[in-house]
């Protein structure tokens, strides 16, 4: 998994709980990782405390991105690091819980409640829609990072243009789907008369200092504050099911 | 009556959280007699979605229509969900 090589000492090293903190993990987390050799830590002071250099800590977070991309891009499917998996909505609402938590101990209650919300509408969508219909992995990839402050939601479902075709057969691409999918009120969970939670989505980040990168196949828009319109544009990568940033 | 919200949680996030917070008050609800007015308390609520309100409210506003009331509704969330549903507190 995460390894690193160990820096000089002119790099800045932070104690446990920073790099905890920093990554969104427990600090018992990062002792088990020391452990098995995935992430490993540099002991200093006469008691050994367990230290972090703040570049391989800054890049494991930047890492989680990439490593969210990775696995949407698979052409198959392997399930994620425990760390990041979250196999069962029940394991989701846990994690959704923890992370509201954390994000409460730094910011006002406003962030906290619409970044909260809207990560839990995205996570939920992807197993409201594919329930029971997963082609490979179940579950989602669910990670954030409170020094960059984003979080990272992905799943390998059946993406939004098959989802959505069903009750709007006139949608013939991924690009026609997205934009439908934040801005009109339909579900792919016909009969019943709903799919507002993009539409909530997209007001929420439109009305305050947040930032949103959605792809579904080859299909991506970039929403942020203020924005009007929902531009989708054509991905050079192809996805299986949804990706999405939150940036807050 | 009065419906405490926080006493399903204070993160109503999911359509299936929802759909069973609704199911678990029928009891109480078939229990109300016809004038009565229903009060859907929403204080400590930190995070609410559209999600699970839908699977709530738009079943109780359904049933009681005009004799539902919201109370306790500036959280953000709550705000932000009541919008995109078309209800208002």
């Amino acid at each position: 998994m995460y390894r690193f090589d160990k820096q000089p000492t002119k790099h800045k090293l932070i104690s446990i709980g920073q790099a905890a903190e920093l990554i969104g993990v427990s600090i018992d987390t990062l002792r088990r990782w020391d452990k098995a050799g995935q992430l490993l830590s540099i002991r200093s002071g006469s008691r050994g405390h367990r230290f972090y250099n703040l570049s391989d800590i800054e890049q494991l977070t930047q890492d989680q991105y990439n490593i969210a991309r990775d696995w949407v891009e698979l052409p198959q499917g392997i399930e994620p690091e425990a760390e990041v998996y979250c196999k069962t909505r029940d394991v989701f609402q846990v994690r959704l819980e923890k992370f509201q938590l954390k994000l409460s101990q730094e910011l006002p209650l406003s962030t906290v409640s619409l970044v909260t919300a809207i990560a839990g509408e995205i996570g939920n969508n992807s197993f409201d829609h594919n329930l029971g219909n997963w082609p490979d992995i179940t579950g989602i990839f669910f990670s954030y990072s409170m020094r960059s402050k984003s979080v990272v939601l992905a799943d390998r479902g059946q993406g939004i243009l098959t989802t959505l075709k069903r009750v709007k057969p006139e949608l013939l691409n991924a690009q026609k789907a997205l934009r439908a999918a934040f801005t009109q009120t339909i579900s792919g969970r016909f009969p019943e008369a709903r799919g507002n939670g993009l539409k909530f989505v997209r007001q929420v980040v439109i009305n305050n200092p947040f930032t949103l990168r959605f792809q579904t196949e080859d299909a991506y828009l970039n929403l942020k504050q203020y924005d009007k319109d929902v531009i989708v544009k054509r991905a050079n990568s192809f996805i299986r099911g949804c990706f999405a940033k939150i940036g807050f | 009556m009065i419906i405490q919200l926080k006493k399903f949680g204070i993160t109503l996030v999911s359509r299936p959280s929802g759909k069973e917070a609704w199911l678990a008050f029928q009891p109480v609800l078939k229990e109300i007699s016809s004038e009565e007015e229903i009060i859907v308390d929403f204080a400590d609520v930190v995070v609410l979605t559209p999600s699970w309100a839908d699977e709530f409210l738009t079943p109780l506003y359904s049933r009681f229509n005009r004799r539902v009331k919201l109370v306790n509704a500036d959280n953000p969330s709550v705000q932000a969900s009541l919008a995109i549903l078309g209800r208002h507190s």
